[in-house]
Order: structure tokens, then sequence, then C-alpha cells
């Protein structure tokens, strides 16, 4: 699309281009249908009490009912019912809900906080090393050792993992604010900021922050996709969502009985996990290639 | 070099000081009671006293801890509550099968993942490329658990052609390398995307370079431009990602191990949490997290020897 406006934006000297961004990102057809998918998904899970068809929790005699596509499908349970006969459907819409809550707390928890950190940490330069050597043995513990430490103290939940998926962001969060603060603090508008006398508040959140922003937004949405997918794995597992709640990774869990006669129960939620992380993968990287080509790498 | 290794090494004192606090405090902060546990729900509360006295739990806590330190120095990780096995030979038998399972899983997804990303940055923008990183992609969004279910569903349940509960046996024997084959299956193949993918950038990055330019004056063919100059320097990132993914792939591997009953130390630490046998929770954990801190010192140290450029830094 950019070839058919006919202008060369590279050429440019400056390179913000704000206006287009989501043009450009539009422009990419991939991207595009993604982010098509994921505002439906989003709206469908927010909107989970209103368009779902039946009670989440609610235990009905057709047991093990095969999706509508199948033989024996029924069109009052589109996706089917699982193994105590709850509608698929609505507590994939359910699932979904949680699902996302616990990426979203614990990615927007651990990225704010990281991104500070890593921004403070370039800003007055000597705290640099303590943060960096904190930010180097915070890294030192992975997300899914952080999980079940913290789930065998306080045992399984949601809590625990959003917990643990919120400092296990925090390490990443903080190096790539600092690199990119780092570069923003040689700029000379910095140094001009601070000729005319800004204090260091002002200089902080009006030129570092906001010139930092994007950059650390899309590398959180990057990170998005791999949290929800630690997330469902320890649910899977038995260590987060807790039953009757549904949750997408402990619906797959629960699935895993009937495979053998009844494949969707667990199909279901996990194509459902599968398409969520997919889509926000593709937008996360469209993004970064349309915003912030420096990520890459 | 000896001073990189070295400053290595100090680096990851602290980390082991904190993983070990972080195994004593998962001891002590644990709901229930490690007494009450071992002499069981109907035991009365004499019994229950007695046995917390001779487990010391009423101790101040840095006693407890300056304790705790002295039997792990000996090796002694107390007992697992459920089996009254001794932790540390619970986690031996464990250990060989995870890093079994981890050779098994790396020694194809790696040079597959390679030779994918290889190809599709030499036929850059072509088919081939487009469907080898649609293909990564998709591997890392696909959930650990949706593959190893996959696997099993065909593989194992329709086909029969491997079977998909436990182990056969150590690797060397036939029937230990057909129990192995599904879950290093399955864990390669979240594997193979994120290799995939930094390889391929990186060759097109070396590809670009003077050197290449040069290679390819001379004459060199095609073939050996790529592999002999540029797929060569572009491996030292692919070791840094084994390095950066190896959370990720514990993480799997803990799911793996699950799944398929595989008797590693993922699937020991998950049935531990989920029994509150907190001992061997604690062992696990630690050992789990020695093993991270060790591969990452190892990537590191390699990554030195191969790249003279990181040493002068």
């Amino acid at each position: 699309m950019s070839a058919a406006t006919g202008i060369d934006t590279t050429a440019e000297p400056v390179a913000p281009r704000r206006r287009s961004w989501w043009r450009l990102l539009l422009a990419d057809k991939a991207a595009a249908l993604a982010l098509v998918i994921l505002v439906v998904i989003v709206l469908a899970a927010v909107l989970a009490p209103v368009v779902a068809p039946h009670n989440p929790y609610a235990s009905s005699r057709s047991v093990m009912l095969p999706p509508v596509w199948e033989a024996r499908g029924s069109w009052n349970h589109i996706l089917g019912t699982d193994g105590q006969g709850r509608d698929i459907l609505s507590r994939i819409l359910y699932g979904t809900r949680t699902t996302l809550i616990i990426g979203l707390v614990a990615v927007v928890v651990g990225g704010v906080l990281g991104s500070l950190l890593g921004l403070v940490s370039a800003f007055y330069k000597r705290i640099d090393p303590y943060v960096m050597r904190l930010v180097d043995m915070m890294l030192s513990f992975p997300a899914i050792l952080l999980g079940l430490a913290l789930v065998a103290v306080f045992g399984p939940g949601v809590v625990p993992v959003i917990v643990a998926l919120a400092i296990a962001t925090i390490p990443d969060c903080a190096r790539i604010g600092r690199s990119i603060a780092v570069s923003v603090m040689e700029q000379e508008f910095i140094e001009a900021g601070r000729a005319v006398g800004l204090s260091d508040g002002a200089l902080f959140t009006r030129y570092l922050l906001r010139n930092c922003i994007s950059s650390i937004m899309i590398f959180i949405s990057l990170r998005f996709g791999q949290v929800i997918l630690i997330g469902a794995a320890l649910s899977f597992l038995g260590l987060g969502a807790r039953p009757p709640a549904a949750e997408l990774g402990m619906m797959a869990a629960q699935g895993r009985d009937f495979l053998l006669f009844a494949p969707h129960i667990a199909v279901i939620p996990s194509v459902a996990i599968f398409v969520i992380v997919l889509c926000a993968n593709i937008v996360g990287d469209a993004l970064r290639d349309v915003l912030d080509p420096r990520l890459r790498s | 070099m000896i001073e990189t290794i070295v400053n290595r090494l100090l680096l990851s004192i602290p980390v082991l000081l904190g993983v070990l606090i972080l195994g004593f405090v998962l001891v002590q902060v644990a709901p229930g009671d490690p007494a009450r546990v071992l002499a069981g729900p109907m035991a009365p509360p004499e019994v229950v006293a007695t046995i917390r006295e001779r487990m010391g739990l009423d101790d101040p806590i840095v006693v407890q801890f300056m304790r705790y330190m002295g039997r792990l120095m000996q090796g002694d990780l107390g007992r697992s509550l459920i089996s009254n096995k001794t932790v540390i030979s619970e986690l031996g038998a464990a250990i060989g099968p995870t890093v079994e399972l981890m050779f098994a899983c790396l020694i194809w997804s790696i040079p597959a993942g390679i030779a994918m990303g290889t190809l599709a940055a030499v036929w850059r923008g072509s088919l081939v490329d487009r469907v080898i990183m649609a293909f990564s992609v998709a591997g890392v969004s696909l959930p650990i658990f949706f593959i190893c279910l996959v696997l099993i569903q065909y593989l194992g349940v329709k086909w029969q052609l491997l079977p998909f509960i436990g182990r056969g046996g150590p690797l060397w024997t036939v029937d230990g390398l057909r129990h192995i084959a599904l879950p290093a299956l399955s864990l390669g193949l979240i594997f193979i995307g994120p290799v995939a993918r930094m390889t391929r950038s990186s060759v097109l990055e070396v590809l670009r370079l003077d050197h290449v330019r040069t290679a390819r004056a001379k004459g060199l063919s095609e073939r050996a431009v790529i592999l002999r100059h540029g797929l060569r320097n572009a491996l030292i990132p692919v070791i840094t990602l084994i390095g950066l993914q190896a959370g990720y792939l514990l993480g799997g591997a803990v799911v793996t191990e699950t799944i398929f009953s595989y008797p590693g130390i993922g699937r020991l630490a998950v049935g531990a949490i989920l029994s509150a046998d907190f001992p061997l929770t604690q062992g696990a954990i630690l050992v789990l997290a020695l093993a991270f801190i060790l591969i990452n010192m190892i990537v590191d140290i390699l990554y030195a020897l191969l790249d003279p450029r990181v040493q002068k830094k």
C-alpha cells in the first residue's frame, strides 16, 4: 500500500511517520486478519456472559456430545459438551476470559515494572550496574520455575501463576527498556532539556518516557503470546486455575481423559489457545516491523 | 579467556545463594505441617509433637537455615513425605531420564532447525522461505500439550507405531529409544521454530558481510560460500539462543514428561507439588534451577570460546 501512495518514506531523514503506522499494519494482510480475529476473540471473551448460549458451569445429561459438524452433533451445543455435559462453547468463552486476564495482567504489571526499572537505570547511570546485576539474577529464574515455586508455596491458583508470570516478565522488559533508553539518552534534546533547566522528573516523563514508550509497548506485545502459553501450561498441569472455573489450559487437561472417544473436548480449547497466541504473535511481529525495526533480532 | 570464565562463575554465586534461600523458604512458608503429613491425619497430637521435635521444626529460623545448608553440603535433602525414600535418591533416579530427553530432543531439533533456517535464508522471499517461516511462527504459538496429545492420538493410539507411556530403559536400548521417541519429538517440535528463525536472520546478516563477498569473488561455489563462510559464522547466535531458550525448553520438558508419564525431574516436581510433598518439591526445584544456571554458564563460556570478539569487550 505504501507503494500505491508513491511516496518513498525511506528517503525521509527523520523516522516518525506517526499518522500512517496503522495503515502500514493493515497493509500486511496476515497482520490485518490476525488483528481482526484477535479483536473478535477479545470482544467475545468480554461479552461472555451476554453471548454464551449456556451456563458454563451447569452439567447436563448429554455428556460428550460431539460438535455440530459431526454426525451426532446438535445445534443446541454447537461445539458439543464435555465429560460432565457442560456446553463447550460457553466454557470456551469464559475460559478465554480467564486465559486472557492471566496473560494481560501478568504482561502489563511485569512490563510496566520492568521497563520502568530499565528506564530509571538508564536515566540514573549511578545505579545502572546494580540494577543490571539484579536483572541478571532474575533472568536466571525461568518463568516456569518461578511458577512451580510460587504454586508450591501458595498452592495452585490463578494468583500465584499471574504473580510468577509478572515477575518473569520484569527482567526481559528491564533489559529492553534500558537499551532503548540508553540510545534516547544520547540524543541532543535530552542535553537541551537539561540546559533549559528541566527537573529530572520532567526530563524523565516528557523526554525519555515518551520517546521509549512505543518500542516498549511492542516488546510487551511480543511477550504476550509466550506468557499465555506458560500460563496455559501451568493450568494444564493442574497448578493454575482450579475447577470448576473455566480456563483453556485446564479444559484441555480435562479433555485428556476422553481423548480416545471424544477428542474434541481437548482439541477445541487447545486450538483456541493456538489461535490467540498465533494472532498475538503475528500482530506483535507486524507492529514491530512497522513501528520499530530496531527491535528486530 | 580465563577471566571471562572466572567472571561468569563469580556471577553465578549470588544466583546460587538465591536459589538455596528459595529452596529453604519453600519448605518454611509451605502451608500445612510436615510433621502432621508424615504422621497422618489420624495421629494423636503427642505423636505429631514428637515428630516435630525430631525434625527440629521448633528451632529458630536461622538455626534451621544453617542446619539446612549443612545438610545440603552433605547431599542430604531430607525424605519424601509420600514415599519416605531420600530426596537425593528420588532425584538421582529422575535426572538421567531428563538429561536423556533433553539430549534426544536437541539432537534432532537443532540440526533440523538450522537446516530449515539456512534454506529459508538462502531462498529468501521464495515459497520455501514462507512455508518455513509460517511453520516456525505456528511452532512457537502451539501449546506444547497440544502437540503431545496429537502425537499420542495418532502415532500412539491410532496407528500404534510408538509407545507413549513411561520410559523403556536407557537410551541405547531399543525399548528406551522407542519410548523416548514421542516425548523427544513433541519437545523438539516447539524448539525447531526459534532455532530456524534465529538461523535465518543470522545467516541473512552474515551473507551481507565483506568476507562472504570475497569468498564469492574468489570463485567459490555458492554451496561452499553458504556452508563454510555463511553458516559457520551464523551459528554463534544459535548457540546463545539455546541458553536463552533453556527456560522455555525446561517448561516444555515439565509438561512433556507429565503427559507421557516419563519419570524425569519435571514430572517429579509437578507430582510433588500436587501432593504437597515439600522436601521433594524443594529438591526438584533446586535441581531444575541448578541445571538452568549450569546450561547458561556453559553457553556463555562456549560463546566466548567461539567468538573471540566477545572476550575483547
